[in-house]
């Protein structure tokens, strides 16, 4: 085996492809070849440079996509379909999905806090519940007639629960992580994070905080999330959140907000930051105020 | 009866629930022909089984959570749509990924036409770079670490929209989905060995992007 086979084979390699008599004549080049040596380090530093660079969808991506698949494809069906994919939908969000699965059987304890919001068409079950039964029909499972003119009907409900517990009970949180994914209700994202922001010691909440900060479209719940970070405003993850929200969020309160805090911790590395703010900046609070700022810790720099 | 109990009568027997652990001993082509005769649940468990790795693809490929929702939608709902005409002659999974990678080599070209870098957003004080938020010297060994794995990502991301859709395509499916040459031919329409020369371009297009850094 020559060098440029060893590296086709390399390659090869490092995926799984190669048969056992290949891999045996790559070994045994590579083993007598330090040119070779070294090009495999580089695959393998590539390796896990290229891990380091895997994006994971925002947390409630995945749940937003089911449930509006779920209605999509109600739309889609005729309605003699529709009605058994209303059920259809409604077990998505009452079973636990993946992002629920930890809190288990459990999670349908809370059923009611998402049946309610998420039932695309409730009117079709209106009829089958009473005033004084917020119970609603998620499927019926059998029709028969009786000789004597009755109809036996035999359905499974669906019916609004509440589920109360403290911020450190999972099922509680996982409710509201979801709850703070859910794009068609605003008010319910903001009384959400109000809760979450108290409890970023984990770091699930914190990530949903940072996601919320960076891509919420409203900014009272920006705000919030921008609250509930304070903390953590040393931490490299908080620290480049804050800075893309300085400069780019189009609220003028949030980004006087996050350039406050940015500036709470004095950290050297702001001052690049600063000095780009101040290039583009049309707030005039947020210029003065980094204005301030850049010369306090310029001074402070040069004593280093 | 209180509702707590009624939830579970909803799960007896009667219902054949399958619970998400049962999952894998599922026979899947038994999954198909149920959703082919207007199974809901059988779809839905199909969904489920393949929609985290479709949803992780799409995220990686396209590198925007709006792009990868849209993609998701559309591919689901072109197999609830197309279930009847799907013959067996290739696993579930190909098939799947057919309409997903296609989805997606639809909206990379789209954007490649556009010359919009998904990277970039635009401001009201023009284009700014996502990735060039970060300042540019940070003394403590923590942001340093942050600015190189920020330089490192920025690289990644800059080679991987310099490749061909299909180039970038075939390296994602490999890195990102650990799938087979075998099996990303299939899902492409084209050999193994085509597959190959493609991934083998793309990683040297990566390894020579990275060259500085590794
Ligand atoms: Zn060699």
């Amino acid at each position: 085996m020559n060098c440029e086979e060893a590296r086709q084979f390399m390659l090869l390699a490092g995926y799984g492809e190669l048969s056992f008599e290949e891999e045996e004549a790559l070994e045994l080049h590579v083993a007598s070849c330090p040119g070779c040596q070294s090009e495999r380090a580089g695959y393998v530093s590539m390796e896990s440079l290229l891990a380091q660079a895997e994006l994971n969808p925002p947390p409630g991506l995945l749940a937003r996509c089911r449930r509006d698949l779920a209605v999509r494809i109600g739309e889609q069906s005729s309605p003699a379909r529709r009605f058994a994919f209303s059920a259809l939908w409604r077990r998505w969000v009452v079973h636990p999905p993946m992002w629920l699965r930890p809190a288990g059987a459990f999670a349908m304890l809370a059923i009611g806090f998402f049946a309610a919001r998420f039932v695309p068409d409730t009117s079709l079950f209106a009829q089958f519940a009473g005033p004084a039964e917020p119970a609603s029909v998620a499927r019926v499972r059998l029709v028969n007639a009786a000789e004597s003119g009755q109809v036996r009907v035999l359905y499974d409900e669906v019916r609004q629960r509440e589920l109360t517990g403290s911020l450190q009970d999972d099922r509680i949180r996982s409710m509201l992580i979801s709850a703070a994914a859910d794009p068609s209700d605003p008010g319910l994202r903001v009384d959400t994070m109000d809760l979450l922001k108290n409890h970023c010691e984990r770091d699930e909440v914190r990530q949903v905080l940072l996601h919320a900060l960076r891509n919420d479209p409203n900014s009272g719940v920006r705000l919030k999330a921008l609250d509930g970070l304070k903390a953590y405003a040393r931490e490299p993850e908080t620290l480049q959140a804050l800075a893309e929200v300085v400069q780019r969020d189009d609220n003028p309160g949030v980004r006087v907000q996050a350039i406050d805090l940015l500036l709470q911790n004095r950290e050297p590395e702001v001052v690049g930051l600063l000095q780009e703010l101040l290039r583009r900046e049309e707030n005039s609070y947020i210029r003065s105020r980094s204005q301030k700022a850049l010369s306090e810790m310029k001074a402070s720099i040069d004593t280093f | 009866m209180n509702s707590h109990s009624a939830t579970f009568a909803a799960d007896q027997p009667g219902a054949a629930r399958v619970r998400a652990g049962d999952l894998l001993a599922v026979d899947e082509a038994a999954l198909i022909r149920a959703a082919q005769a207007g199974d809901h649940d059988a779809f839905e468990r199909l969904v489920r089984n393949y929609d985290q790795s479709v949803l992780k693809l799409a995220m990686n490929l396209l590198r925007s959570p709006d792009d990868a929702y849209d993609v998701y939608q559309e591919a689901f709902l072109r197999v609830y749509k197309n279930i009847n005409s799907f013959r067996f002659d290739c696993s579930f999974h190909t098939w799947l990924y057919r309409i997903v990678t296609n989805l997606c080599l639809d909206q990379l070209r789209k954007r490649k036409v556009r010359k919009t870098e998904p990277a970039v957003v635009e401001t009201p004080e023009g284009p700014i770079d996502r990735l060039e938020t970060t300042p540019e010297h940070r003394p403590h060994a923590d942001p340093q670490r942050a600015l190189l794995s920020t330089e490192i990502k920025r690289k990644i991301e800059d080679t991987l929209s310099g490749m061909s859709a299909r180039e970038r395509m075939v390296f994602e499916m490999r890195h990102y989905q650990g799938m087979r040459l075998r099996a990303i031919g299939d899902v492409l329409g084209t050999s193994e060995e085509a597959a190959k020369n493609c991934l083998f371009r793309a990683t040297q297009k990566m390894r020579s992007a990275l060259g500085d850094l590794i």
